[in-house]
């Protein structure tokens, strides 16, 4: 955190320091004298602004070129590879002198990149390029204001064309050829037929990269198995290092991955000696003894096509595609890798520049029978305004189930729309409810949008509240009362139908099942937990009614030691299967672990305690909830709904263990596909 | 339930598991007795047991060395109580609020501490469980039904049941038992006879909260081998509780743990042998036992007369 706050601060002085040059010493690159000499500092000030237009910069003209990057020039990724390419082009053009680059890094947060960009056209810049799709909609508002200036932005093949912009540019990277190539090259060196793929968020560039592997790979190969995680993020190294090591277990002994998070991946991949994939930017550096092969972004050619363009006075409307064909796209060979890898590599990639091998086409073949959903699916997005949000949780955010999974949850959305568009504030540990109620009351007054009581037993107390607090919404679960009957109208009430999860895990269970005994650890008979047992008994007996499924409560939510005992005793009455809910399960997991008996989670991933007996988990997912509730309450709308975690909604995602059978996941996903068709109705069974 | 689990499956699971839940609560108790004894009561063990679990935890989790852990909940332990004293005893100020004042204080330092230097749960191999092998191939925990009950604990669960005899000699039969008992019973006798009240009560305070570390770290580096926020869920104050049922002494406490523990393994059992009995009722008894036990009238007798009652010299 203080690192980051440190970065903040260098950027905002770095912008700062920009913005007093511009204003000062060295005004924009619009002389009138035309023929100027390239070595010639542009230093008379323009006497305003429209004249720069009709002054285009030859090519013999100093030109001026700014990028807004999401990373760092030495993220050996994404940014690197466009910041290596216009130094390339800078020293061909004869250095600083012809060529001007300016460049803001570590732009995660878009609004501050939308500043940026800003900044940068009003400086004069021939050139700003907004490296990152998500940077779209920010460039689109600024371009019209500056229609002097050329922008690019990508990976993007949209130049505004049809809002009428003239001045915009568009790049993308094919990488699905290289990725292709790269797959092709892993089935070939890999003799465990399992790869692993280290990816960031399945979306642009990665999904292309990514899905071109796998058919790369397949092609190879039919039968070689491609275990594909995401981090969520593009620089979480540390669970981009995880999920390498997750992959080496499950058996992987060539990995690849794309984005600046995958530095924690080859560290791993390095110690523990298996071949690494690269792409983007080249990485040998880092590891050169098993990064044997390279997928490289040249972005030179593009970049100089922009300016000549530019200064044949065409400002934008061209869109580029990085390719293997039009030398974009290249692959680096090196020697690690063996004489019929390469033979094989080369050939597909001599296949794609020849037009005689269709990447697109195949991942779109392949994509027929798409395989079990892995855990991040297609989230939409609405366009929000800021908000503040508090939450007050009964337990810590990184207690592994019920509070952690609404933290974790918040946490993304707060990531994907910026600090300064999802303010976040919690007070944990509040199983004290007037303390509780207290807190609540103390945010709500601070002038927090959305207050969200995490628990059942808030809730008397948030409907005396919430009437003080007219303009202010709130939630509040397990539960599916808003307070409408007491004339409550700014209360949202949620449920997670943990019914759901629990059948399809106690499916799986059955499945798992040699004993025909399976224990289930829970903490209180109520809420969510109840919900849970319901569903998980249901599912079990929903295969085999003649499987005894044995319950017990602990009485608590937070007693690890009793929930230890309690998967002590279940193990001892004969189950090899357990599976529980909320914090408590940390001590299960435990002595699960320390047995070796395989453990069906739910609420949060509890993977990373004991990667080798989580066999499944039922995550709730409180994004599409948590939308629902920000753009209700922006809409006007305070309060009123009932929101509930579904499978059907995405409210709660199935995530299963590579070591899980093929034969049970297909059962856990026919019992997927029956609840959320309907065809499947969980009925509790008396108790 | 199966026909395969006959009752004395059940019966030796319980004891088994009353044993291994006992663990913490003995060395927690025990170290409290001592504290009480001397005439200090010492609300913080929750606080205490919480920071000894962390910094056994931690130290494990770096140097993987299970004793560097058991080390370092002593020292953090021993240095929790030397707080708990000079607040207590120098200062002396109202020792419920004090001891409730270091409960927090553990409590948000061990949350923050985990936050920043761990941030996600993670697992250890702390102590093992033993097996006393006499030879290659015979091992004491392989004997027929006792063998798992009795020689299948951690070293720290060993160490918990051997502390009773132990503090029940230094109590009775020692001239320091006889100093931490003057000094709680009756103060001003005890510094007639040059016996400094402070200093005992010093000691005895911090001796307590060592082992209440110790307790911590039974949990996180014995029985569990995690750490979590907040995972004591308020053992330290059962473990005052339960210093009371047993009437101030080691034996009694010993009683109260495992008559504890074990209803709570019991209470388990029932739940999961499904005897129709709402496990509201179940998870209830452990605690409906303690409050019978407490309410019993003859134990108050045992109260040392001067806890709670901070001494200064020459007052009273």
């Amino acid at each position: 955190m203080q690192k980051r706050l440190l970065l903040l601060a260098l950027l905002i002085a770095l912008v700062a320091l920009v913005a007093a040059c511009g204003g000062g010493a060295e005004p924009t690159s619009a002389p009138e004298a035309k023929a100027a000499e390239p070595t010639q500092p542009a230093t008379q000030a323009p006497a305003a602004e429209p004249t720069k237009a009709e002054a285009k910069a030859p090519t013999t003209e100093k030109i001026r070129v700014a990028i807004v990057l999401p990373s760092t020039v030495t993220d050996m990724a994404w940014s690197q590879a466009i910041y290596d390419a216009l130094v390339r082009l800078q020293a061909k053009r004869g250095g600083p002198e012809a060529m001007e680059i300016a460049y803001t890094e570590n732009m995660w947060n878009v609004t501050d990149a939308a500043a940026a960009i800003r900044d940068y056209a009003s400086e004069g810049y021939d050139l700003v390029i907004a490296h990152g799709t998500q940077y779209g909609t920010s460039l689109f508002e600024i371009a019209p204001d500056f229609p002097d200036t050329s922008f690019a932005w990508g990976t993007a093949t949209d130049t505004g064309e049809e809002q009428g912009l003239t001045n915009i540019f568009a790049y993308e990277a094919r990488a699905e050829e290289g990725g292709f190539v790269n797959g092709v090259l892993a089935a070939h060196m890999s003799k465990s037929n399992v790869l692993g793929v280290v990816g960031p968020v399945e979306a642009g560039d990665a999904k292309l990269y990514i899905d071109g592997f796998e058919a790369g790979a397949r092609y190879a190969k039919p039968d070689i198995q491609v275990n594909i995680s995401y981090t969520g993020s593009f620089g979480d190294t540390a669970l981009a290092a995880e999920a390498a090591n997750t992959h080496i277990q499950a058996g992987a002994d060539v990995l690849t991955g794309s984005a600046q998070q995958v530095v924690g991946a080859i560290g791993v991949a390095k110690e523990k000696g298996v071949l690494w994939l690269g792409t983007q930017s080249d990485q040998s550096p880092l590891a050169p003894e098993i990064v044997v092969a390279s997928q490289l972004y040249d972005w030179e050619g593009v970049l100089a096509d922009m300016l000549a363009k530019r200064e044949a006075g065409q400002n934008g409307g061209a869109a580029y595609a990085l390719t293997l064909a039009n030398g974009g796209l290249y692959m680096d060979y090196r020697d690690g890798l063996s004489e019929e890898a390469v033979a094989a590599g080369k050939e597909v990639e001599k296949q794609i520049v020849a037009g005689e091998l269709d990447v697109m086409a195949i991942i779109g073949g392949e994509q027929v029978t798409p395989p079990a959903p892995k855990t991040e699916t297609g989230m939409e997005y609405p366009e929000i305004a800021p908000i503040r949000i508090a939450v007050v949780l009964p337990s810590t955010i990184s207690d592994l189930a019920w509070s952690q999974s609404i933290f974790d949850s918040l946490k993304a959305l707060q990531e994907h729309y910026g600090e300064d568009v999802i303010e976040i504030a919690y007070t944990e540990n509040m199983w004290n409810v007037t303390d509780a109620a207290a807190a609540i009351r103390d945010y709500a007054a601070e002038g927090y949008n959305l207050v969200i009581a995490h628990g059942a037993q808030y809730g008397t107390s948030l409907f005396e509240l919430a009437p003080d607090f007219p303009d202010t919404s709130f939630a509040w679960g397990t539960t599916t009362n808003t307070g409408a009957e007491e004339g409550v109208t700014n209360v949202f009430a949620y449920e997670p139908r943990a019914d759901q999860g629990g059948y399809v895990l106690g499916v799986i269970a059955a499945h798992l099942t040699q004993s025909r005994i399976v224990g289930l650890v829970g903490p209180v008979d109520a809420g969510d937990a109840k919900l849970h047992v319901d569903g998980f008994v249901a599912g079990v007996h929903a295969v085999d009614p003649d499987i005894q499924v044995n319950v017990s409560f602990t009485g608590s939510f937070g007693d690890t030691a009793l929930a230890a005992e309690a998967a002590n005793t279940h193990i001892q009455a004969g189950a090899d299967v357990l599976a529980g809910s909320a914090q408590q399960v940390a001590g299960a997991i435990g002595v699960a672990k320390e047995k070796g008996v395989p453990w069906l989670g739910i609420q949060a991933d509890q993977t990373p305690l004991a990667p080798d007996v989580v066999m499944a988990t039922a995550l709730y997912d409180w994004r599409p909830a948590l939308l629902k509730m920000i753009t209700d309450h922006q809409a006007g709308k305070l309060g009123g709904e009932v929101l509930q975690l579904t499978l059907a909604n995405g409210g709660q995602k199935m995530i299963y263990h590579e070591n899980l059978p093929e034969d049970v996941i297909q059962a856990a996903e026919a019992a997927v596909q029956g609840i959320i068709d309907g065809s499947i109705v969980i009925e509790p069974e008396p108790r | 339930m199966s026909e395969n689990l006959t009752a004395a499956v059940i019966l030796l699971g319980i004891i088994h598991s009353g044993i291994r839940l006992a663990t913490p609560y003995l060395y927690a108790a025990l170290g409290e007795t001592i504290a009480q004894r001397s005439g200090v009561l010492n609300l913080g063990v929750d606080g205490i047991m919480l920071m000894g679990a962390f910094s056994s935890f931690y130290v494990v989790f770096k140097t993987e060395n299970p004793w560097l852990g058991l080390l370092a909940a002593i020292v953090v332990g021993m240095g929790m109580g030397l707080l708990m004293s000079v607040v207590s005893i120098t200062f002396q100020a109202e020792q419920g609020i004090s001891g409730i004042g270091l409960y927090m204080f553990g409590l948000g330092l061990s949350s923050l501490l985990f936050k920043t230097m761990l941030g996600t749960v993670e697992g250890v191999q702390g102590f093992s469980e033993l097996r006393f092998c006499l030879t290659d191939s015979f091992c004491l925990a392989d004997v027929p039904v006792v063998g798992k009950v009795l020689f299948s604990h951690s070293l720290l669960t060993y160490g918990a049941f051997a502390l009773v005899p132990i503090l029940l000699w230094v109590l009775n039969k020692t001239t320091w038992g006889l100093k931490i008992r003057a000094a709680g019973q009756n103060p001003e006798a005890a510094d007639s006879l040059g016996v400094s009240v402070a200093a005992v009560r010093y000691a005895s305070v911090t001796f307590g909260s060592m082992l209440a570390g110790v307790a911590g770290a039974s949990l996180s580096i014995s029985l569990l081998n995690i750490f979590q926020e907040n995972m004591t869920n308020g053992m330290g104050f059962i473990a005052v509780a339960l210093v009371y049922f047993g009437s101030w002494s080691p034996l009694g406490v010993l009683v109260g743990a495992l008559l504890f523990s074990s209803v709570n393994a019991l209470q388990l059992w029932v739940q999961v042998l499904d005897l129709n009995i709402p496990s509201d009722v179940a998870v209830m008894l452990p605690y409906l036992l303690t409050i019978i036990a407490l309410a019993l009238p003859f134990r108050r007798a045992a109260q040392p007369a001067a806890l709670t009652k901070p001494f200064s010299r020459g007052e009273n």
